[in-house]
Parts: C-alpha cells; sequence; structure tokens
C-alpha cells in the first residue's frame, strides 16, 4: 500500500494520478508563497486521496520520475476462500 | 428541454477497455479499415499502464510455422472440457506468429535460441502449446501497443467509464454515455460499431485482479446474451503476495502439499499431477480443504537454490519492487510455509457471439475476456485468445461500417442513461460500496459456493445476494471516486446472480464448474453453452446452446502428454 510521498521534491508532473490503476492519486491544486507581492503562485501536487483502495501495484513508485513515491509491500483484509 | 452538459465525440469504431483484447481490436480495425476510419478506445484509467494485461508476464500462446496447429486446437478445446469456440481458438493460434512480427516493429524484443528461432516454453495443462513474452513483460507490451496506436491516429480517450451503451432507435448499438473518472463530466460517444474488452468481472481478489470490468453487463442490458457464468478462473495462491510464475516453479519442482506434507495432486489427477490446470487443481485444494487436510502449501523447496532468484526477481517490475522491498521475508513467504489457497480471481463470463465476434445485437461485438471464447484459458491462452479475438474483433467491426447504416441517437435515451449514471451522486452520501463488497466477497469466495457447489448451498448464496441487492440501492456517492466503485459493486451484485443461476441450472460437472450432487460430466445432455438471456430486466433466463464441433471431436485431457514422458527441468522464467 502506498506510503508517503517527499512532497518537497515533486516536480508536479502528475503522472503518479495518470498512472494510478485504482484513484487513489490525486493531483491538487496546492498554494505556495508568492515572489510577486499580490501574487499566488499555485502548483499541483499528489495527494494521497484514497489510501485504502490501494492494490500495491507499485505503478506510482515505478513510474515517478524524481523517485520520491514509497510503497509498502503490505496487504490488509484479503478475502480468502476458507 | 434537455438538460446535458458534456463533451460529444464522434468516431466510427468505438473500443471500450485498453487491454489485451481492446488494443490489438483497435490495431485490426486501423489495418483493415479504410484510410481514414475513426477509431477510439475509452479506458477508465490509462490504456498502455493500467489493467491486467499491464501487470502480468504478458506471456501468450504463440503457434509457430512448425507447430501443429491442428493439435494445439484440439488440446485447447479438451482443455476446456470442450467449452470453447472452435473456430475462434484455430483462428486465433493461425493469427498468432504474425502478431508477433507486428509487436516486433512495434519495438518490443522477444528472446529467441541459439537456433534463432523464439525462446519458447510450455505452459501448464497443455502438451504443444508452447508461450513466450516480450522482453519487459506486460508494461512493456502494452505501452509499446500503446504507442503504436497513437501513431496510427487510434484516438486514446484516457479516463473515460463507459456507463452505458446507446440502443439506438433502430435496436443497434450507436454508440457509449460515459463520465471522466474524475471529473464526473459526461460524455457521448457517437459509434458506428462498438467492441467491448472490459475484461471479466472480478470481485476484487487482491492485488491487480481488484481491476474490474463493466462491459459485459452494459452488453446484457443493451440485449446481447452472456454465457460461461458458471465457470471462473480460480487460482492456487496466498493473499499475502501476488506470484506469476507457478506453472514454472512447477516444471522445476515446486508441489503442492497439505497440512500432513503429502503431494496431493497425483491422487487427484494421475497423469497430470501438479502441472494439471488450474481449474483441476483449486479442486483438488478445495477437496482436501473439505476433508480437513489444510492448510494447504506450495512447497517450492525442491527448486534448486540457483533458481529462486528467478522468483523472487521477477520479471513483472511491480512484483520485483514487491518482493525486494519484502527483503528476506520474501524468501521466507515463497520456499517456506506459506498457506496456499484456491482464491476465485474472476468470473468466465463473458458476452455471446459468434466466431467473427459479433453479438446479437447490431453494431456490438466483443474482445478480449469480455468475448466467450474460451472457458478455461491456460496460462498465455488469456492474451493469446486476446489478440486473436481482438484481432477479429476489429476485422468484424470495420465490415460493419459498410452493412451497417450511420448511427442515429436517440436524444431521450442520452438522457435517460445520463440521468441514470448520475442518478447516485449526492455530496452529503457516504461511501459504504466497500461494505457491501466484503459481504459479497465473503460469498461468492467461500470454496464451498464458489469452487464446491451444491444446490442448497448456492440458493442459500442466491439468497444472501438478493439481500444485498436489496441493501445496495440505499447507496449513493458523495463523489465521482465512490461512483464508480458504485457502479462496478452494482455490475458485481448482477454477476452473482447469473453466476449462481447458471451455477444451478448445469446440473453436471465440468472445468471450473463442480458439483457434488452431479458428480460427472455428461456430454450427452451437457456439451452445451449455458446462455444467460433476458436485457433490461435484472431476472435472465438461462438456455442451452448446443457447441458446434466442426474442427475436433470433444475429448477429455486423460492422455499422458508426450512432454511429460520425458521431463526435462526447463531453467528461468
Amino acid at each position: 500500500m502506498i506510503e508517503n510521498i517527499e512532497i518537497e521534491k515533486c516536480t508536479s508532473c502528475g503522472i503518479c494520478d495518470d498512472v494510478c490503476p485504482a484513484d487513489v492519486i490525486h493531483m491538487e491544486p496546492a498554494p505556495r508563497q508568492a515572489r510577486l507581492d499580490g501574487l499566488v503562485e499555485t502548483k499541483l501536487l499528489p495527494v494521497i486521496k484514497f489510501r485504502e483502495h490501494c492494490i500495491t501495484c507499485f505503478s506510482c513508485e515505478i513510474f515517478c520520475p524524481e523517485q520520491i513515491v514509497d510503497v509498502h509491500p503490505s496487504v490488509k483484509n484479503r478475502p480468502r476462500p476458507w | 428541454m434537455p438538460h446535458l452538459h458534456g463533451t460529444l465525440i464522434e468516431t466510427d469504431i468505438l473500443v471500450v477497455g485498453g487491454g489485451a483484447g481492446g488494443m490489438i481490436a483497435a490495431l485490426s480495425a486501423k489495418r483493415h479499415g479504410a484510410h481514414g476510419t475513426k477509431v477510439a478506445i475509452a479506458d477508465t484509467w490509462m490504456t498502455g499502464r493500467t489493467g491486467h494485461t499491464a501487470f502480468s508476464n504478458a506471456w501468450m500462446i504463440v503457434a509457430a510455422p512448425e507447430d501443429d496447429i491442428d493439435g494445439i486446437t484440439r488440446e485447447i478445446v479438451a482443455g476446456n472440457d470442450g467449452i470453447a469456440d472452435q473456430l475462434l481458438v484455430r483462428e486465433s493460434l493461425a493469427n498468432s506468429f504474425d502478431r508477433i512480427a507486428d509487436f516486433e516493429a512495434m519495438g518490443m524484443k522477444f528472446a529467441r535460441n541459439a537456433d534463432g528461432k523464439y525462446a519458447r516454453r510450455p505452459t501448464r495443462g497443455l502438451d504443444l502449446a508452447r508461450v513466450m513474452c516480450p522482453d519487459g513483460g506486460g508494461l512493456e507490451y502494452c505501452w509499446r501497443l500503446r504507442l503504436a496506436l497513437e501513431e496510427k491516429g487510434v484516438a486514446l480517450l484516457d479516463r473515460l467509464f463507459v456507463t452505458g451503451l446507446l440502443g439506438g432507435p433502430s435496436g443497434r448499438i450507436v454508440g457509449a454515455t460515459a463520465i471522466h473518472s474524475r471529473t464526473g463530466e459526461f460524455h457521448l460517444i457517437k459509434a458506428r460499431a462498438t467492441i467491448i474488452a472490459t475484461n471479466a468481472i472480478t470481485f476484487r481478489s487482491g492485488f491487480v485482479r481488484d481491476i474490474t470490468g463493466t462491459g459485459t453487463l452494459l452488453a446484457y442490458r443493451a440485449g446481447a446474451a452472456l454465457r460461461n457464468a458458471e465457470f471462473s478462473y480460480v487460482r492456487p495462491g496466498t493473499p499475502k503476495f501476488y506470484f506469476e510464475g507457478i506453472t514454472f516453479a512447477i516444471q522445476e519442482g515446486a508441489r503442492f502439499t497439505n497440512a500432513k506434507g503429502e503431494a496431493f495432486m497425483r491422487a487427484y489427477e494421475p497423469e497430470w499431477a501438479d502441472e494439471a490446470d488450474v481449474p483441476r487443481i483449486a479442486r483438488a485444494m478445495a477437496a482436501e480443504k473439505m476433508k480437513g487436510n489444510d492448510p494447504l502449501y506450495l512447497d517450492m523447496s525442491p527448486i534448486p537454490e540457483a533458481m529462486r532468484d528467478h522468483f523472487i526477481h521477477s520479471k513483472v517490475k511491480w512484483m520485483d519492487y514487491f518482493f525486494r522491498k519484502l527483503g528476506a521475508e520474501a524468501n521466507t513467504d515463497m520456499f517456506g510455509k506459506t498457506p496456499y489457497y484456491a482464491l476465485n480471481q474472476m468470473t468466465k463470463m463473458a458476452i455471446r457471439t459468434g466466431p467473427d465476434c459479433r453479438s446479437d445485437v447490431p453494431g456490438l461485438l466483443a474482445a478480449g475476456l469480455a468475448q466467450s471464447g474460451c472457458a478455461n484459458h491456460f496460462a498465455g491462452f488469456h492474451i493469446g485468445l486476446g489478440i486473436g479475438n481482438g484481432w477479429v474483433a476489429g476485422r468484424s467491426a470495420v465490415e460493419d461500417l459498410d452493412r451497417l447504416p450511420a448511427p442515429n441517437i436517440d436524444v431521450a435515451e442520452v438522457e435517460a442513461l445520463h440521468d441514470e449514471a448520475m442518478q447516485p451522486l449526492r455530496p452529503a452520501a457516504q461511501a459504504e460500496s466497500d461494505r457491501i463488497l466484503r459481504d459479497l466477497q465473503a460469498i461468492m469466495f467461500a470454496y464451498d459456493i464458489g469452487i464446491l457447489k451444491r444446490a442448497d448451498r448456492l440458493q442459500a448464496a442466491f439468497g444472501k445476494i438478493e439481500h444485498l441487492a436489496e441493501d445496495f440501492r440505499e447507496l449513493a456517492a458523495p463523489h465521482v471516486h465512490e461512483l464508480v466503485r458504485l457502479k462496478e459493486t452494482e455490475a458485481m451484485l448482477l454477476a452473482a446472480r447469473f453466476i449462481l443461476g447458471a451455477s444451478l441450472y448445469r446440473t453436471e460437472s465440468r472445468l471450473s464448474h463442480f458439483r457434488e450432487d452431479f458428480t460427472e460430466r455428461d456430454d450427452t445432455n451437457w456439451l452445451v453453452w449455458v446462455d444467460v438471456e433476458g436485457g433490461n430486466g435484472d431476472t435472465p433466463t438461462f438456455k442451452k446452446t448446443p457447441i458446434p464441433t466442426p474442427l475436433c471431436p470433444v475429448t477429455t485431457m486423460a492422455v499422458r502428454p508426450n512432454r511429460l514422458k520425458q521431463h526435462v527441468a526447463i531453467g528461468g522464467v
């Protein structure tokens, strides 16, 4: 399951959002401090929105160009036939 | 006054689902169509990156020119216990070698032996068939295909979740309605032919099998019949990790054992033992459980140390990451005592078509696992048949462009489908589909419902599903994420009804459908497809359709396979 994204190193490419087959990561606007008075810079940053639906496919970690996504190989509550 | 807001897309051929079957259907449509034929693929997430094919090894059964195609056809038909479209199976095999040339032209690399021939290996449960896969596995396969389709001008409509098929005033499918899977924006896609390639329904059994498709049930609601609902893909596995390579582990010496340490498969499958195909292993595992001989294991300890790295360091990228992160635990989990179960991966229920992949509904075709060509696909024929039937479906769809008139859209129908899609969306609601899903899984995964069946247990399960369906009607979705999951859960509930109903209807045992109260296979009465028909209603009718056997009689797999008579370990995966 996805554990963490090192947000401070994120370049906002959005690949993690694109490749997720479970709609877990959403790129969302995160306001940043203005460099010029009166102007607000908005950047899209990944938010782990639906962690509980992560299928542990590692796509976000595999395809992140900055290698800042950490997925843990743990799984919970998997159905069993007996 | 219409109240629709959204996007209108027009295309000639719409493919719903961007996996093995869908992408090949699109490729075929471009190949066979006149210059300028418009083809679009709609996928809920991202064609080429998401879906079962992308997460697989992409093993595919390929028949080389020197192979005995008729022999392979016979053994696949026999391995399906006769539940197979013989003509489509043979055509898929006959075309498979040409597809490899196409794939290499896209930049995929396939290993070759010293003699220059493709490096292929046997697959579980078959004697003559051979499988191969591209370097980089499913991720490379799907991505190269996507790039090739983009180059050919196929419109890749990512993040479009198809919610309904348009029947049109003339009773033919003229396109689909969809919502953007993130924004919820409504889309209307006009198409002259529509190919459903949305995979089979899964009940989210874990890892990549959590991804499921709803197209088969959209087709049913549009008037198409379904078949093979009583069969399923129940595969030995563990809930803790997903491991693709059991076939080769067994070829290297792994054996299924029970709590007493007995290698039990030979008792159930005297000729094939552990090399029997998944339905037969699943049945044996369930029988061992019923006898109280669990926990069951896949004993990998006979595999030589030098070979073990092949399984831990998987060529399937996500599995490689998984095992690397598990670290030392990977070795213990894989080669130690990890309980194994017969896990229900997905139903085999698919859309009824002819060998031309056309359904009974004009303008509606099927490909991949959404098409009912087989009830047991073996390792290598999920994609192998998907490539084959995808090719046929694309070709048939192009032929239909000339035969069928340009579509008219019934605005009232569009509005009705729009309202049906958006109706559950209520911002103040709670997201509760996961609760229904867990209860559904508990019913459908139970080994004494999904593997070892009996009339009274099936009836009891049916009653539980009906209660769940009642409960489900009250649910709403606070956001689009939950709306998509709600629709997928709705499809699972309908599928569960059909699976249980078809399982009750077929009073014999065959393949992955095993009735404790009808233990024998009965070709006299049951060499048939069980068709699920009913269209708009949720209460279907079940009927038999005799299976034609134009190419070969239906035999059993009892004959000892030639390659097992001189078993030689084949190294590497």
